[in-house]
């Protein structure tokens, strides 16, 4: 009995040094991912620092043979964003643009910088759910094919087919003029 | 056909979120260049309107709460210990106990060089593996590219300056041979168990073949000694296997003169960890 003890002890410890050694990487890319759902830096760069800490609390219900710890953590952040867009939604909470666009000193440049911005989001929400959601996890998120179809349950051959398909919509609808 | 176009889309795409350009990875499927580049465009795009950073204030506040977490939980564990458990069971208390006394008898019989080796010693069945790997960059421009390591060291946590020290026992890795996924063991033995949290390797020399022209070309290093920040941890009951990843990048024109460095990767730069089969507990001689 002490020794299965001490045996979940050691795993418990092994798996928090693993969740450490992932925050310098992923912190970053779990922010990013945030802040292209959510708009909002500060409230991105909070959920990712959460992220951390709910996986702390949940480490009990990791399990290695599931999906890797890394593609885990972002399965936690996706949870703590649908949390938030829910909160802001009952609190009636809108935000001026989809994105804030960071301040700059030439008027010019933020104009066309949410002109832009503006342009993608509107091609963006013309892809479907899990085509947008394969998209911010390989391209901010930085996950591989397989880390990705790890969280949305789908084989590799399955995200890379979505994956050219998004892409494909997201360039012809870039390319017109509308 | 499309499932072949498929792969080479989320392999460009894997190239590009690892910092290689779109040029780059071009080069390297000309077969679909025409289809490529437009998806790929449109990715980079993508990235360049959502472009976004952490603060570094934001990420070292959120660090230090969850250091915090991680500690307050530590001493809840040592709490829930009876106090015999408490001062007895840690291994340090026995450690040292054993220490000092091998100590004294090593004193008595004059064994004192083998108490002191020069640092851990290869053993197949070791808890700790070193391997190599190359982040595919520019790695396709050579025919080979040898790098020379005459050391590696791992810092233990907490420390500054004791580092657990070793020479690899395959000194020289063809980088060629060892691109993306693929590795090289360069070291296998036992280390310390512990946190370690950071990594370096002492390169002693780099001999690139050109595989256009044939011809030796310098590489530069940015030091020869390479080191990267990385926390990991090594246990007795696991085997942990460190890759190292390395990558030589392609600086220049054709017209100025391409130059070539290597230097580490410190995001591809892993440990993996298993059972350690050799060492089931309650083995018997």
């Amino acid at each position: 009995m002490g020794a299965e003890s001490n045996r979940k002890t050691e795993t418990r410890r092994f798996n928090e040094a693993r969740l450490a050694s992932l925050y310098d990487e992923y912190y970053g890319k779990i922010a990013h991912y945030a802040f292209v759902r959510i708009g909002n830096r500060t409230e991105a760069e909070d959920i990712a620092g959460e992220v951390f800490l709910k996986a702390l609390e949940s480490l009990e219900s990791y399990k290695e043979r599931g999906i890797p710890m890394q593609a885990w953590l972002f399965r936690i952040a996706h949870n703590l964003v649908v949390d938030h867009l829910r909160k802001m939604a009952k609190h009636k909470i809108v935000p001026i643009d989809t994105v804030q666009v960071e301040a700059d000193a030439d008027p010019v440049t933020l104009t066309d910088k949410k002109i832009e911005l503006e342009r993608m989001t509107g091609a963006m929400e013309q892809l479907t759910p899990e085509q947008r959601e394969v998209l911010r996890l390989r391209f901010f998120g930085g996950l591989t094919s397989k880390e990705a179809g790890s969280i949305l349950n789908k084989s590799d051959g399955a995200v890379r087919e979505m994956q050219r398909a998004a892409v494909e919509k997201l360039r012809r609808l870039l390319v017109t003029d509308y | 056909m499309t499932d072949n176009f498929d792969k080479t889309l989320d392999e460009c795409i894997d190239r590009i979120n690892r910092g290689e350009s779109l040029e780059s990875c071009l080069a390297h499927y000309p077969e679909y260049v025409e289809q490529l580049e437009p998806l790929l465009q449109a990715m980079l795009q993508t990235k360049e309107t959502y472009s976004f950073a952490p603060s570094a204030s934001a990420k070292r506040v959120a660090r230090q709460r969850f250091d915090a977490a991680l500690e307050s939980l530590e001493q809840r564990r040592r709490e829930k210990q009876p106090l015999f458990t408490r001062v007895f069971a840690r291994p340090l208390a026995w450690t040292t106990a054993a220490v000092v006394l091998l100590i004294l008898v090593a004193g008595f019989f004059g064994l004192r060089p083998w108490l002191y080796p020069v640092g851990p010693l290869p053993n197949p069945e070791g808890n700790f593996v070193f391997l190599i790997s190359d982040d595919v960059n520019a790695i396709g421009d050579f025919e080979s590219l040898n790098v020379s390591i005459s050391k590696i060291g791992l810092l233990p946590s907490g420390d500054t300056d004791r580092w657990v020290e070793f020479d690899p026992e395959v000194n020289e890795v063809d980088l060629t041979l060892v691109p993306g996924d693929k590795t090289q063991e360069i070291w296998r033995g036992d280390v310390p168990e512990g946190q370690y949290t950071k990594v370096f390797i002492h390169v002693t020399g780099v001999h690139g073949i050109l595989k256009e022209t044939g011809e030796t070309v310098e590489v530069k290093l940015p030091s020869q000694k390479l080191q990267i920040s990385k926390t990991f941890q090594v246990t007795t009951d696991m085997v942990t296997s460190f890759t190292y990843d390395l990558t030589v990048v392609a600086a220049g024109s054709p017209q100025s003169g391409i130059k070539y460095i290597l230097k580490p990767q410190v995001g591809q730069s892993s440990a993996d960890h298993k059972p350690n089969k050799g060492k089931a507990k309650d083995k018997q001689p």
